[in-house]
Protein backbone atom coordinates (compact mmCIF):
# COMPACT_ATOMS: atom_id res chain seq x y z
CA UNK A 1 0.00 0.00 0.00
CA UNK A 2 1.34 3.64 -0.80
CA UNK A 3 1.25 6.20 1.33
CA UNK A 4 -1.49 7.83 -1.26
CA UNK A 5 -3.85 5.20 -0.32
CA UNK A 6 -3.36 6.04 3.53
CA UNK A 7 -4.14 9.17 2.86
CA UNK A 8 -7.04 9.03 1.43
CA UNK A 9 -7.99 6.44 4.33
CA UNK A 10 -7.40 8.77 7.03
CA UNK A 11 -9.51 11.31 5.08
CA UNK A 12 -12.43 9.03 5.11
CA UNK A 13 -11.94 8.71 9.43
CA UNK A 14 -11.44 12.38 9.78
CA UNK A 15 -14.72 12.57 7.49
CA UNK A 16 -16.46 9.78 9.77
CA UNK A 17 -15.56 11.40 12.72
CA UNK A 18 -16.93 14.94 11.46
CA UNK A 19 -20.16 13.65 10.25
CA UNK A 20 -20.69 11.50 13.64
CA UNK A 21 -20.42 14.85 15.33
CA UNK A 22 -22.86 16.45 12.95
CA UNK A 23 -25.10 13.50 13.67
CA UNK A 24 -24.84 13.19 17.62
CA UNK A 25 -24.05 16.33 19.01
CA UNK A 26 -27.82 17.45 18.52
CA UNK A 27 -29.01 14.50 20.21
CA UNK A 28 -26.84 14.42 22.99
CA UNK A 29 -27.67 18.41 23.33
CA UNK A 30 -30.99 17.08 23.53
CA UNK A 31 -30.41 14.77 26.31
CA UNK A 32 -28.59 17.05 28.06
CA UNK A 33 -31.07 19.55 28.14
CA UNK A 34 -33.66 16.82 28.85
CA UNK A 35 -32.27 16.16 32.38
CA UNK A 36 -32.17 19.81 33.29
CA UNK A 37 -34.30 21.90 35.54
CA UNK A 38 -36.15 24.86 33.66
CA UNK A 39 -33.79 27.27 35.26
CA UNK A 40 -30.69 25.40 34.37
CA UNK A 41 -31.37 25.09 30.45
CA UNK A 42 -32.19 29.09 30.24
CA UNK A 43 -29.05 30.65 31.28
CA UNK A 44 -26.41 32.55 29.17
CA UNK A 45 -23.67 30.69 28.67
CA UNK A 46 -25.13 27.86 29.05
CA UNK A 47 -24.31 24.97 31.27
CA UNK A 48 -22.31 22.76 28.88
CA UNK A 49 -22.69 19.53 31.26
CA UNK A 50 -25.76 19.97 33.96
CA UNK A 51 -24.80 21.04 37.44
CA UNK A 52 -27.58 18.96 39.11
CA UNK A 53 -29.23 16.51 36.86
CA UNK A 54 -32.83 15.72 37.33
CA UNK A 55 -35.06 12.97 36.17
CA UNK A 56 -37.82 14.76 37.43
CA UNK A 57 -39.04 16.08 33.46
CA UNK A 58 -39.34 12.26 32.40
CA UNK A 59 -40.75 11.16 36.03
CA UNK A 60 -43.50 13.53 35.09
CA UNK A 61 -44.53 12.60 31.41
CA UNK A 62 -44.55 9.32 32.47
CA UNK A 63 -46.58 9.70 35.97
CA UNK A 64 -50.51 9.08 34.88
CA UNK A 65 -51.53 10.61 38.36
CA UNK A 66 -49.94 13.94 37.08
CA UNK A 67 -51.94 15.95 34.54
CA UNK A 68 -49.01 16.08 32.01
CA UNK A 69 -48.06 12.56 32.31
CA UNK A 70 -51.89 11.38 31.81
CA UNK A 71 -52.01 12.95 28.53
CA UNK A 72 -48.50 12.50 27.40
CA UNK A 73 -49.09 8.70 27.79
CA UNK A 74 -52.52 8.69 26.46
CA UNK A 75 -51.18 10.23 23.52
CA UNK A 76 -48.88 7.36 23.42
CA UNK A 77 -51.40 4.84 23.58
CA UNK A 78 -52.88 7.10 20.66
CA UNK A 79 -49.96 7.12 18.46
CA UNK A 80 -49.48 3.14 19.35
CA UNK A 81 -53.12 2.32 18.50
CA UNK A 82 -53.26 3.97 15.16
CA UNK A 83 -49.63 2.59 14.24
CA UNK A 84 -50.20 -0.37 15.27
CA UNK A 85 -53.86 -0.76 13.07
CA UNK A 86 -52.57 1.12 9.80
CA UNK A 87 -49.09 -1.50 9.94
CA UNK A 88 -51.62 -4.76 10.13
CA UNK A 89 -54.27 -3.50 8.14
CA UNK A 90 -51.47 -2.25 5.36
CA UNK A 91 -50.09 -5.60 5.22
CA UNK A 92 -53.14 -7.10 4.90
CA UNK A 93 -53.84 -5.29 1.99
CA UNK A 94 -50.48 -5.35 0.46
CA UNK A 95 -49.31 -8.94 0.58
CA UNK A 96 -51.84 -9.80 -2.46
CA UNK A 97 -51.80 -6.67 -4.37
CA UNK A 98 -47.66 -7.14 -3.87
CA UNK A 99 -47.94 -10.93 -5.03
CA UNK A 100 -50.32 -10.14 -8.18
CA UNK A 101 -47.72 -7.65 -9.37
CA UNK A 102 -44.56 -9.62 -8.86
CA UNK A 103 -46.25 -12.94 -10.31
CA UNK A 104 -48.86 -12.77 -12.70
CA UNK A 105 -49.37 -11.03 -16.21
CA UNK A 106 -52.76 -9.13 -16.11
CA UNK A 107 -53.24 -6.59 -18.83
CA UNK A 108 -52.97 -3.04 -17.20
CA UNK A 109 -50.29 -4.51 -14.68
CA UNK A 110 -47.43 -2.06 -15.39
CA UNK A 111 -50.16 0.80 -15.68
CA UNK A 112 -51.81 -0.23 -12.18
CA UNK A 113 -48.45 -0.38 -10.73
CA UNK A 114 -46.60 2.40 -11.97
CA UNK A 115 -50.14 4.89 -10.92
CA UNK A 116 -49.53 3.22 -7.09
CA UNK A 117 -45.94 4.24 -7.17
CA UNK A 118 -46.14 8.15 -8.33
CA UNK A 119 -49.13 8.14 -5.28
CA UNK A 120 -45.63 8.57 -3.07
CA UNK A 121 -44.96 11.22 -4.74
CA UNK A 122 -47.81 13.83 -4.14
CA UNK A 123 -47.27 15.60 -0.74
CA UNK A 124 -49.82 15.35 1.91
CA UNK A 125 -50.48 18.97 2.55
CA UNK A 126 -52.34 19.09 -0.75
CA UNK A 127 -54.50 16.10 -0.43
CA UNK A 128 -55.52 17.91 3.53
CA UNK A 129 -58.60 19.47 2.19
CA UNK A 130 -60.10 17.25 -0.26
CA UNK A 131 -59.28 14.49 2.05
CA UNK A 132 -60.96 16.66 4.78
CA UNK A 133 -63.95 16.98 2.96
CA UNK A 134 -64.00 13.29 1.97
CA UNK A 135 -63.91 12.02 5.90
CA UNK A 136 -66.41 14.50 7.11
CA UNK A 137 -68.52 13.18 4.26
CA UNK A 138 -68.00 9.51 5.75
CA UNK A 139 -68.26 10.66 9.33
CA UNK A 140 -65.04 9.90 9.89
CA UNK A 141 -63.67 13.32 11.17
CA UNK A 142 -62.67 13.50 14.67
CA UNK A 143 -61.82 9.58 14.98
CA UNK A 144 -58.97 7.94 14.36
CA UNK A 145 -60.70 5.79 11.50
CA UNK A 146 -59.66 8.82 9.60
CA UNK A 147 -56.03 8.99 10.40
CA UNK A 148 -55.73 4.92 10.14
CA UNK A 149 -57.68 4.81 6.24
CA UNK A 150 -55.42 7.70 5.13
CA UNK A 151 -51.73 6.61 6.55
CA UNK A 152 -52.81 3.11 4.95
CA UNK A 153 -53.35 4.82 1.53
CA UNK A 154 -49.81 6.47 2.04
CA UNK A 155 -48.31 3.80 2.99
CA UNK A 156 -49.80 1.13 0.40
CA UNK A 157 -47.50 2.35 -2.23
CA UNK A 158 -44.33 1.90 -0.45
CA UNK A 159 -45.22 -1.56 0.85
CA UNK A 160 -46.26 -3.16 -2.22
CA UNK A 161 -43.30 -1.61 -3.75
CA UNK A 162 -41.19 -3.43 -0.98
CA UNK A 163 -42.98 -6.76 -1.28
CA UNK A 164 -43.00 -7.02 -4.66
CA UNK A 165 -39.34 -7.04 -4.26
CA UNK A 166 -39.23 -9.49 -2.03
CA UNK A 167 -41.55 -11.58 -4.06
CA UNK A 168 -39.37 -10.94 -7.02
CA UNK A 169 -36.67 -12.95 -5.33
CA UNK A 170 -38.35 -16.52 -4.58
CA UNK A 171 -37.91 -18.60 -6.86
CA UNK A 172 -41.48 -19.55 -9.40
CA UNK A 173 -40.40 -22.65 -9.20
CA UNK A 174 -41.15 -23.54 -5.52
CA UNK A 175 -45.31 -22.53 -6.28
CA UNK A 176 -44.99 -24.93 -9.57
CA UNK A 177 -43.72 -27.71 -7.52
CA UNK A 178 -46.75 -27.39 -5.57
CA UNK A 179 -49.11 -27.19 -8.36
CA UNK A 180 -47.94 -30.05 -9.70
CA UNK A 181 -48.48 -31.80 -6.10
CA UNK A 182 -52.09 -30.70 -6.35
CA UNK A 183 -52.36 -27.49 -4.64
CA UNK A 184 -54.75 -24.43 -6.03
CA UNK A 185 -52.85 -21.06 -6.97
CA UNK A 186 -54.11 -19.77 -3.61
CA UNK A 187 -52.60 -22.72 -1.42
CA UNK A 188 -49.46 -22.13 -3.51
CA UNK A 189 -49.40 -18.69 -2.21
CA UNK A 190 -50.51 -19.07 0.95
CA UNK A 191 -48.49 -22.06 1.81
CA UNK A 192 -45.40 -22.08 0.49
CA UNK A 193 -44.53 -18.22 -0.74
CA UNK A 194 -46.53 -16.75 2.49
CA UNK A 195 -43.69 -18.23 4.93
CA UNK A 196 -40.73 -17.43 2.66
CA UNK A 197 -41.86 -13.74 2.52
CA UNK A 198 -41.85 -13.34 5.76
CA UNK A 199 -38.52 -11.06 6.38
CA UNK A 200 -40.06 -8.85 3.77
CA UNK A 201 -43.15 -8.71 5.54
CA UNK A 202 -41.18 -7.50 8.51
CA UNK A 203 -39.63 -5.14 6.38
CA UNK A 204 -42.85 -3.70 5.44
CA UNK A 205 -44.01 -3.41 8.72
CA UNK A 206 -41.48 -1.40 10.26
CA UNK A 207 -41.99 1.15 7.66
CA UNK A 208 -45.42 1.37 7.70
CA UNK A 209 -45.28 2.08 11.83
CA UNK A 210 -42.62 4.59 11.56
CA UNK A 211 -44.46 6.04 9.24
CA UNK A 212 -47.56 6.09 11.06
CA UNK A 213 -46.15 6.72 14.28
CA UNK A 214 -44.47 10.20 12.80
CA UNK A 215 -47.37 11.98 11.03
CA UNK A 216 -48.01 15.14 11.55
CA UNK A 217 -49.93 16.76 9.16
CA UNK A 218 -52.72 14.53 8.88
CA UNK A 219 -53.75 14.18 12.87
CA UNK A 220 -53.09 17.71 13.35
CA UNK A 221 -55.95 18.18 10.88
CA UNK A 222 -58.70 15.05 11.22
CA UNK A 223 -58.56 15.25 14.89
CA UNK A 224 -60.43 17.73 17.44
CA UNK A 225 -60.45 16.43 20.80
CA UNK A 226 -57.44 16.56 23.30
CA UNK A 227 -57.30 13.25 24.13
CA UNK A 228 -57.51 11.85 21.03
CA UNK A 229 -53.92 13.46 19.73
CA UNK A 230 -51.12 11.27 18.67
CA UNK A 231 -47.68 12.31 20.39
CA UNK A 232 -46.42 14.54 17.50
CA UNK A 233 -49.20 16.77 17.72
CA UNK A 234 -49.71 16.11 21.44
CA UNK A 235 -46.34 17.78 22.36
CA UNK A 236 -47.45 20.61 20.96
CA UNK A 237 -48.85 21.28 23.94
CA UNK A 238 -45.14 22.11 25.50
CA UNK A 239 -45.59 25.13 23.42
CA UNK A 240 -49.02 26.03 24.17
CA UNK A 241 -49.99 26.04 27.61
CA UNK A 242 -46.53 27.12 29.65
CA UNK A 243 -44.29 29.46 28.71
CA UNK A 244 -42.19 26.78 26.72
CA UNK A 245 -40.61 24.39 28.96
CA UNK A 246 -38.23 23.26 26.62
CA UNK A 247 -36.51 20.70 29.11
CA UNK A 248 -40.11 18.66 29.00
CA UNK A 249 -40.37 19.34 25.27
CA UNK A 250 -36.65 17.66 25.15
CA UNK A 251 -37.77 14.78 27.69
CA UNK A 252 -41.08 14.10 25.57
CA UNK A 253 -39.33 14.53 21.94
CA UNK A 254 -36.96 11.98 23.57
CA UNK A 255 -39.59 9.56 25.04
CA UNK A 256 -41.36 10.17 21.75
CA UNK A 257 -37.99 8.44 19.47
CA UNK A 258 -37.74 6.06 21.86
CA UNK A 259 -40.14 3.26 19.90
CA UNK A 260 -39.02 3.92 16.85
CA UNK A 261 -35.30 4.15 17.20
CA UNK A 262 -35.63 0.73 18.98
CA UNK A 263 -37.55 -1.18 16.33
CA UNK A 264 -35.25 0.50 14.00
CA UNK A 265 -32.23 -1.33 16.06
CA UNK A 266 -33.97 -4.32 16.71
CA UNK A 267 -34.68 -4.52 12.98
CA UNK A 268 -31.79 -2.57 11.14
CA UNK A 269 -31.08 -5.35 8.47
CA UNK A 270 -35.19 -5.49 7.19
CA UNK A 271 -34.97 -1.89 7.54
CA UNK A 272 -31.71 -1.02 5.28
CA UNK A 273 -32.93 -4.35 2.48
CA UNK A 274 -36.68 -2.48 2.69
CA UNK A 275 -35.12 1.37 2.14
CA UNK A 276 -32.82 0.04 -0.96
CA UNK A 277 -34.66 -3.33 -2.45
CA UNK A 278 -35.61 -2.12 -6.15
CA UNK A 279 -32.80 0.87 -6.39
CA UNK A 280 -29.64 -1.57 -6.47
CA UNK A 281 -29.78 -4.13 -9.07
CA UNK A 282 -26.97 -6.13 -9.02
CA UNK B 1 -41.41 -15.09 -19.50
CA UNK B 2 -41.04 -17.61 -17.26
CA UNK B 3 -43.28 -16.02 -14.63
CA UNK B 4 -46.92 -16.87 -16.01
CA UNK B 5 -47.33 -18.54 -12.86
CA UNK B 6 -50.77 -19.89 -13.92
CA UNK B 7 -50.62 -22.60 -16.53
CA UNK B 8 -53.74 -21.90 -18.22
CA UNK B 9 -52.93 -18.10 -18.87
CA UNK B 10 -49.46 -19.37 -20.68
CA UNK B 11 -51.59 -20.83 -23.77
CA UNK B 12 -52.87 -16.72 -24.13
CA UNK B 13 -51.11 -14.94 -26.95
CA UNK B 14 -50.97 -11.08 -27.00
CA UNK B 15 -53.69 -11.00 -29.96
CA UNK B 16 -56.27 -12.53 -28.05
CA UNK B 17 -57.45 -9.27 -27.40
CA UNK B 18 -57.86 -7.02 -24.37
CA UNK B 19 -61.31 -8.02 -23.31
CA UNK B 20 -60.18 -11.86 -23.35
CA UNK B 21 -57.58 -11.31 -21.70
CA UNK B 22 -59.11 -9.49 -19.06
CA UNK B 23 -61.57 -12.29 -18.71
CA UNK B 24 -58.94 -14.96 -18.71
CA UNK B 25 -57.17 -12.99 -15.65
CA UNK B 26 -59.82 -12.10 -13.81
CA UNK B 27 -58.91 -14.03 -10.69
CA UNK B 28 -56.14 -11.50 -10.74
CA UNK B 29 -57.88 -8.60 -10.29
CA UNK B 30 -59.13 -10.52 -6.93
CA UNK B 31 -55.35 -9.75 -5.63
CA UNK B 32 -54.86 -5.86 -6.19
CA UNK B 33 -58.68 -5.36 -5.93
CA UNK B 34 -58.46 -4.45 -2.01
CA UNK B 35 -55.65 -1.96 -2.56
CA UNK B 36 -57.36 -0.24 -5.61
CA UNK B 37 -60.48 0.42 -3.97
CA UNK B 38 -58.85 1.78 -1.15
CA UNK B 39 -55.90 3.82 -3.27
CA UNK B 40 -58.81 5.03 -5.72
CA UNK B 41 -61.07 6.97 -3.07
CA UNK B 42 -58.17 8.31 -1.37
CA UNK B 43 -56.47 9.55 -4.42
CA UNK B 44 -58.03 9.79 -7.49
CA UNK B 45 -60.97 11.61 -5.52
CA UNK B 46 -58.99 14.13 -3.74
CA UNK B 47 -57.08 14.98 -7.28
CA UNK B 48 -59.77 14.94 -9.43
CA UNK B 49 -61.37 17.47 -6.55
CA UNK B 50 -58.31 19.37 -6.67
CA UNK B 51 -58.30 20.08 -10.02
CA UNK B 52 -62.03 20.76 -10.25
CA UNK B 53 -62.07 23.22 -7.48
CA UNK B 54 -58.56 24.85 -8.65
CA UNK B 55 -61.18 26.71 -11.20
CA UNK B 56 -63.26 28.01 -8.54
CA UNK B 57 -64.10 31.05 -6.19
CA UNK B 58 -64.88 29.58 -2.95
CA UNK B 59 -66.05 30.60 0.79
CA UNK B 60 -63.74 30.36 3.48
CA UNK B 61 -66.39 28.08 5.45
CA UNK B 62 -65.80 25.15 2.61
CA UNK B 63 -69.79 25.10 1.69
CA UNK B 64 -69.21 23.75 -1.81
CA UNK B 65 -72.69 25.00 -2.86
CA UNK B 66 -71.74 28.49 -2.31
CA UNK B 67 -68.58 28.60 -4.82
CA UNK B 68 -68.70 30.21 -7.99
CA UNK B 69 -66.59 29.68 -11.59
CA UNK B 70 -63.75 31.91 -12.22
CA UNK B 71 -62.20 29.81 -14.84
CA UNK B 72 -58.59 30.12 -15.34
CA UNK B 73 -58.27 33.24 -12.74
CA UNK B 74 -57.02 31.61 -10.14
CA UNK B 75 -53.92 30.60 -12.38
CA UNK B 76 -53.61 34.02 -13.34
CA UNK B 77 -53.64 35.11 -9.54
CA UNK B 78 -50.74 32.83 -8.91
CA UNK B 79 -48.64 33.50 -11.66
CA UNK B 80 -48.93 37.60 -11.65
CA UNK B 81 -48.50 37.38 -7.96
CA UNK B 82 -44.91 38.90 -6.69
CA UNK B 83 -44.79 36.36 -4.20
CA UNK B 84 -44.65 33.49 -6.60
CA UNK B 85 -41.42 33.94 -8.07
CA UNK B 86 -39.75 34.57 -4.44
CA UNK B 87 -41.45 31.40 -3.34
CA UNK B 88 -40.43 29.66 -6.34
CA UNK B 89 -36.57 30.74 -5.96
CA UNK B 90 -36.89 29.81 -2.18
CA UNK B 91 -37.92 26.17 -3.10
CA UNK B 92 -35.83 25.78 -5.69
CA UNK B 93 -33.02 26.84 -3.55
CA UNK B 94 -34.47 24.87 -0.56
CA UNK B 95 -34.67 21.63 -2.80
CA UNK B 96 -31.85 21.93 -4.70
CA UNK B 97 -29.37 22.47 -1.32
CA UNK B 98 -30.32 20.15 0.28
CA UNK B 99 -30.84 17.50 -2.54
CA UNK B 100 -27.04 18.39 -3.44
CA UNK B 101 -25.26 18.74 -0.04
CA UNK B 102 -27.47 15.11 1.52
CA UNK B 103 -26.37 13.46 -1.17
CA UNK B 104 -22.41 14.43 -1.09
CA UNK B 105 -22.60 13.92 2.67
CA UNK B 106 -24.05 10.80 1.63
CA UNK B 107 -21.67 9.46 -0.99
CA UNK B 108 -18.49 10.40 1.60
CA UNK B 109 -20.15 8.37 4.78
CA UNK B 110 -20.85 5.26 1.77
CA UNK B 111 -17.31 5.74 0.49
CA UNK B 112 -15.47 5.78 4.01
CA UNK B 113 -17.93 3.07 5.78
CA UNK B 114 -17.32 0.82 2.43
CA UNK B 115 -14.42 -0.77 4.17
CA UNK B 116 -15.08 -2.67 7.08
CA UNK B 117 -13.76 -2.31 10.84
CA UNK B 118 -15.05 -2.88 13.90
CA UNK B 119 -17.69 -0.20 15.07
CA UNK B 120 -18.92 0.16 11.45
CA UNK B 121 -22.18 -1.47 12.10
CA UNK B 122 -22.91 0.87 14.92
CA UNK B 123 -21.69 3.74 13.25
CA UNK B 124 -23.99 3.03 10.25
CA UNK B 125 -26.32 2.84 13.04
CA UNK B 126 -25.98 6.03 14.87
CA UNK B 127 -25.81 7.89 11.79
CA UNK B 128 -29.30 6.62 10.41
CA UNK B 129 -31.32 7.74 13.50
CA UNK B 130 -32.52 11.38 12.30
CA UNK B 131 -33.87 9.24 9.63
CA UNK B 132 -35.52 7.34 11.40
CA UNK B 133 -37.09 10.00 14.08
CA UNK B 134 -40.11 12.13 13.12
CA UNK B 135 -39.36 15.22 11.36
CA UNK B 136 -41.34 16.94 14.08
CA UNK B 137 -38.98 15.39 17.20
CA UNK B 138 -36.13 16.95 14.72
CA UNK B 139 -37.42 20.13 14.11
CA UNK B 140 -37.92 20.81 18.10
CA UNK B 141 -34.84 19.25 18.70
CA UNK B 142 -33.05 21.86 16.31
CA UNK B 143 -35.46 24.73 17.07
CA UNK B 144 -34.11 24.54 20.57
CA UNK B 145 -30.23 23.98 19.14
CA UNK B 146 -30.82 27.62 17.13
CA UNK B 147 -32.44 29.60 20.36
CA UNK B 148 -32.00 32.99 20.04
CA UNK B 149 -30.98 33.65 23.93
CA UNK B 150 -30.25 29.92 25.27
CA UNK B 151 -29.29 27.85 21.94
CA UNK B 152 -26.47 26.07 21.49
CA UNK B 153 -25.20 26.97 18.24
CA UNK B 154 -25.52 30.89 19.01
CA UNK B 155 -23.50 30.36 22.39
CA UNK B 156 -20.89 27.74 20.36
CA UNK B 157 -20.23 30.54 17.92
CA UNK B 158 -19.75 33.17 20.47
CA UNK B 159 -17.51 30.86 22.40
CA UNK B 160 -15.31 30.02 19.47
CA UNK B 161 -14.87 34.01 18.50
CA UNK B 162 -17.18 33.69 15.54
CA UNK B 163 -19.52 36.15 16.59
CA UNK B 164 -20.00 38.98 19.42
CA UNK B 165 -23.27 38.25 20.11
CA UNK B 166 -25.60 34.78 19.59
CA UNK B 167 -27.14 35.14 16.35
CA UNK B 168 -30.67 34.90 16.02
CA UNK B 169 -30.93 31.98 13.12
CA UNK B 170 -34.40 31.41 12.80
CA UNK B 171 -35.78 35.41 12.60
CA UNK B 172 -33.44 36.49 10.38
CA UNK B 173 -33.69 36.99 6.59
CA UNK B 174 -30.49 35.62 5.78
CA UNK B 175 -30.22 32.92 7.87
CA UNK B 176 -33.64 31.25 8.28
CA UNK B 177 -33.43 29.60 4.81
CA UNK B 178 -29.68 28.15 5.37
CA UNK B 179 -30.70 27.32 8.70
CA UNK B 180 -33.63 24.70 7.69
CA UNK B 181 -31.58 23.62 5.08
CA UNK B 182 -28.84 22.29 7.29
CA UNK B 183 -31.81 20.35 9.45
CA UNK B 184 -33.01 18.96 6.10
CA UNK B 185 -29.33 17.42 5.45
CA UNK B 186 -28.88 16.28 8.95
CA UNK B 187 -31.91 14.73 8.49
CA UNK B 188 -31.68 12.84 5.08
CA UNK B 189 -28.16 12.37 4.37
CA UNK B 190 -27.85 9.06 6.01
CA UNK B 191 -30.38 7.96 3.45
CA UNK B 192 -28.12 8.25 0.50
CA UNK B 193 -25.48 6.98 2.55
CA UNK B 194 -28.05 3.71 3.15
CA UNK B 195 -28.87 3.74 -0.92
CA UNK B 196 -25.31 4.40 -1.98
CA UNK B 197 -23.67 1.54 0.36
CA UNK B 198 -25.82 -1.14 -1.24
CA UNK B 199 -24.65 0.47 -4.39
CA UNK B 200 -21.15 0.44 -3.43
CA UNK B 201 -21.62 -3.25 -3.10
CA UNK B 202 -22.09 -4.02 -6.86
CA UNK B 203 -18.70 -2.56 -7.70
CA UNK B 204 -16.65 -5.99 -8.76
CA UNK B 205 -13.59 -5.84 -6.43
CA UNK B 206 -11.40 -7.51 -8.75
CA UNK B 207 -12.40 -4.24 -11.56
CA UNK B 208 -10.94 -2.42 -8.88
CA UNK B 209 -7.78 -4.32 -7.89
CA UNK B 210 -7.18 -4.62 -11.99
CA UNK B 211 -7.24 -1.23 -12.04
CA UNK B 212 -4.13 -1.01 -9.00
CA UNK B 213 -2.57 -3.18 -10.98
CA UNK B 214 -2.22 -1.11 -13.66
CA UNK B 215 -1.07 1.91 -11.57
CA UNK B 216 -4.57 3.71 -10.94
CA UNK B 217 -4.74 6.17 -8.56
CA UNK B 218 -7.41 6.59 -5.67
CA UNK B 219 -9.20 9.04 -7.84
CA UNK B 220 -9.16 7.25 -11.01
CA UNK B 221 -10.05 4.11 -9.27
CA UNK B 222 -12.94 6.10 -8.48
CA UNK B 223 -14.53 7.77 -11.21
CA UNK B 224 -13.27 4.97 -13.64
CA UNK B 225 -14.40 2.08 -11.76
CA UNK B 226 -17.05 2.74 -8.75
CA UNK B 227 -18.27 5.64 -10.05
CA UNK B 228 -20.05 4.52 -13.42
CA UNK B 229 -21.34 1.67 -11.22
CA UNK B 230 -23.00 4.01 -8.75
CA UNK B 231 -24.95 5.64 -11.49
CA UNK B 232 -28.08 4.15 -11.92
CA UNK B 233 -28.79 4.14 -7.87
CA UNK B 234 -27.50 7.70 -7.61
CA UNK B 235 -30.20 8.58 -9.91
CA UNK B 236 -32.78 6.98 -8.14
CA UNK B 237 -31.69 8.49 -5.23
CA UNK B 238 -31.14 11.94 -5.97
CA UNK B 239 -34.81 11.82 -7.77
CA UNK B 240 -35.94 10.39 -4.71
CA UNK B 241 -34.49 12.99 -2.41
CA UNK B 242 -35.98 15.76 -4.60
CA UNK B 243 -39.42 14.61 -4.50
CA UNK B 244 -38.88 14.79 -0.67
CA UNK B 245 -37.49 18.13 -0.16
CA UNK B 246 -39.69 19.60 -2.68
CA UNK B 247 -42.67 17.96 -0.29
CA UNK B 248 -41.37 18.48 3.12
CA UNK B 249 -43.29 20.59 5.11
CA UNK B 250 -43.06 19.89 8.46
CA UNK B 251 -39.79 21.19 9.07
CA UNK B 252 -40.30 24.52 7.50
CA UNK B 253 -43.77 24.99 9.02
CA UNK B 254 -42.47 23.80 12.53
CA UNK B 255 -39.38 26.00 12.35
CA UNK B 256 -40.37 28.93 10.87
CA UNK B 257 -43.85 28.68 9.25
CA UNK B 258 -42.03 30.34 6.18
CA UNK B 259 -41.20 33.54 7.98
CA UNK B 260 -39.22 35.97 8.68
CA UNK B 261 -41.17 38.31 6.00
CA UNK B 262 -41.44 34.86 3.68
CA UNK B 263 -37.74 34.38 3.57
CA UNK B 264 -38.28 30.64 4.00
CA UNK B 265 -41.29 30.53 2.63
CA UNK B 266 -41.18 26.98 0.06
CA UNK B 267 -44.65 26.31 -2.27
CA UNK B 268 -46.04 23.49 0.29
CA UNK B 269 -45.63 25.97 2.91
CA UNK B 270 -47.01 28.33 0.92
CA UNK B 271 -50.18 26.77 -0.15
CA UNK B 272 -50.80 25.71 3.13
CA UNK B 273 -51.00 29.39 4.28
CA UNK B 274 -53.58 30.52 1.75
CA UNK B 275 -55.99 27.03 2.22
CA UNK B 276 -56.13 26.78 5.82
CA UNK B 277 -54.68 30.47 7.10
CA UNK B 278 -56.33 32.85 4.59
CA UNK B 279 -59.24 29.87 3.62
CA UNK B 280 -58.71 31.09 0.10
CA UNK B 281 -59.46 26.68 -1.35
CA UNK B 282 -60.03 27.97 -4.86
CA UNK B 283 -56.27 29.43 -5.63
CA UNK B 284 -54.85 26.93 -3.27
CA UNK B 285 -56.33 23.89 -5.70
CA UNK B 286 -54.85 25.72 -8.58
CA UNK B 287 -51.56 25.88 -6.86
CA UNK B 288 -51.55 22.31 -5.79
CA UNK B 289 -52.12 21.57 -9.62
CA UNK B 290 -49.00 23.09 -10.73
CA UNK B 291 -47.68 21.49 -7.94
CA UNK B 292 -48.94 18.25 -9.53
CA UNK B 293 -47.83 19.12 -12.93
CA UNK B 294 -43.92 19.58 -11.20
CA UNK B 295 -44.55 16.32 -9.38
CA UNK B 296 -45.82 14.41 -12.73
CA UNK B 297 -42.05 15.43 -14.85
CA UNK B 298 -39.98 14.30 -11.82
CA UNK B 299 -42.26 11.20 -11.29
CA UNK B 300 -41.28 10.50 -15.03
CA UNK B 301 -38.00 10.71 -14.51
CA UNK B 302 -38.37 8.49 -11.01
CA UNK B 303 -40.01 6.09 -13.48
CA UNK B 304 -37.28 5.80 -15.86
CA UNK B 305 -34.49 5.68 -13.57
CA UNK B 306 -36.46 2.95 -11.91
CA UNK B 307 -37.19 1.08 -15.25
CA UNK B 308 -33.82 1.49 -16.83
CA UNK B 309 -32.06 -1.47 -14.70
CA UNK B 310 -35.49 -3.28 -15.03
CA UNK B 311 -35.09 -4.12 -18.73
CA UNK B 312 -31.84 -6.03 -17.95
CA UNK B 313 -33.40 -8.06 -15.27
CA UNK B 314 -34.74 -11.85 -15.74
CA UNK B 315 -37.87 -12.21 -15.44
Amino acid sequence: MSGRVDGWRWAGRVFLVLILLFTAVPMVWMLLTSIKSQFAAMQYPPQWWPKEPTLQNYTKLLDPTNPVGNDFLRYMWNSFYVSLATTVLGVAVAVPAAYAFSRFRFPGRTFLFFAVLLRNMFPAVVFLMPLFILMRWLGLVGTHGSLILTYLTFGLPLSIWLLKGFYDNIPIQLEQAARIDGATRFQAFLLIVMPLSVPGILATSIFSFIGAWNEYVYAATFLNRQDQLTLPVGIQRFFAEFATDWPGLMAATFLMSVPVVVLFLVLQRYFVRALTEGAVKS
Amino acid sequence: MAVTSDPASGSLRRDDGLLRRIVAHRADYAYVLPALVVMMVVIAYPIWFTIDMSFYKTPASLQLRDRTFVGWKNYETILTAPAFWSVTLNTVIWTLASTFFAFLLGLGAALSLHREFAGRAVLRAILLIPYVISAVAASYLWKWLYHSDFGVIGALSVQWGFTDKPINFLDNIHTALPSLIVVNIWREFSFAMIMLMAGLQTVPEQLLRAAQVDGANAWQRFWHVTAPHLKGVSMVTVLLLMVANFNSFIVPYLMTGGGPAGASDIWITHIYQIAFGRQNWGLASAYSVILFIVMMCLGYFYVQALTRGDKGRPE
